[in-house]
């Protein structure tokens, strides 16, 4: 590969290859996003399901769900950076602390603070989710992520209208307009720049 | 003809490593070697040359009984790419 003789065009050429191929093997295959929208999806829909049984006593109980999706994504992210020697770089850790430290406060939230939230939560929740959906499709510049953010962020405002009830509703509309759609078409692209 | 270039820079294997540690904090072997597809020995020689010129600092451990090397730029490897891309530019777009 190593010849001397190269024209400034093609070391142009040369470093902007080489640096699209370091971003690629950066890019997250959309597994996560649509791992956490699958899981929000279901706990979601469950507890609206719950709520509509009036089965009130045990409705929150889908949200043990989250914390286990912790665990996992802890593990793949150990698996990929530190197993397969993955480098990190600055957007990356960027994304992942502020990713860690927003799914974090809202499982505090979700099941520490329910009460003195109330009927904001659900709203609450989707705004800051829409806020890191929006920022990660900004920095990896994918629209539909950043459209699933807007939209999130909107349903999230949207909610305070509605009757607490229909919160959980709401919330699994969202998980598939900001994280399963999104989750899909990254996967897809990823698919189709691995063929 | 392209005298002005920095010869360390101006090859292609060791173009690439620099570009690959410009867009990370550390690179391990191994990740350079899947991303430039260049063979292990290639790729010794010319870290090697690199870390001679102070462009990038190698450092050498021991995970599991296994060699495990990994590489990041200096500020001198940031400064001197620079000043490469500057003056690829003048060389394309002389009249800019």
């Amino acid at each position: 590969m190593d010849k001397s003789s190269i024209s400034p065009e093609e070391s142009f050429q040369l470093i902007a290859k080489t640096i699209q191929e370091t971003k690629k093997r950066f890019e997250d295959n959309g597994h996560l996003f649509l791992f956490w929208g699958l899981i929000m999806f279901v706990v979601c829909l469950s507890q609206f399901v719950l709520i509509q049984l009036e089965l009130y006593s045990i409705h929150w109980y889908p949200n043990f769900l989250y914390p286990l999706g912790a665990i996992y994504t802890f593990f793949y992210a150990f698996n990929k950076y530190k197993k397969k020697k993955m480098p990190s770089n600055l957007i990356g850790n960027i994304l992942a602390s502020l990713g860690w430290m927003l799914g974090l406060n809202l499982m505090i939230l979700g099941f520490f603070f329910s009460n003195k939230l109330g009927e904001a939560i659900a709203p609450v929740f989707l705004i800051f989710m829409a806020f890191f959906i929006c920022i990660s499709g900004v920095t990896v510049k994918y629209r539909p992520l950043i459209w699933g953010g807007i939209l999130l962020n909107l349903i999230g405002l949207a909610a305070f209208y509605f009757e607490w009830q229909y919160h959980s509703l709401i919330m699994a509309v969202g998980s598939v307009v900001a994280l399963i759609i999104p989750g899909i078409l990254l996967n897809n692209k990823r698919k189709r720049a691995d063929v | 003809m392209f005298n002005d270039l920095d010869p360390i820079l101006h090859s292609q294997l060791r173009l690439s490593i620099v570009s690959i540690l410009m867009t990370v904090d550390e690179a391990s072997f191994s990740f350079i070697r899947d991303t430039t597809k260049a063979a292990a020995g290639n790729i010794s020689i010319q870290i090697k040359k690199l870390e001679e010129a102070g462009y990038i600092k190698v450092v050498k451990t021991f995970k599991n009984n296994y060699p495990n090397t990994s590489m990041a730029i200096t500020e001198k490897g940031i400064a001197a790419f620079e000043d490469y891309v500057d003056k690829l530019k003048k060389y394309i777009y002389p009249q800019a």
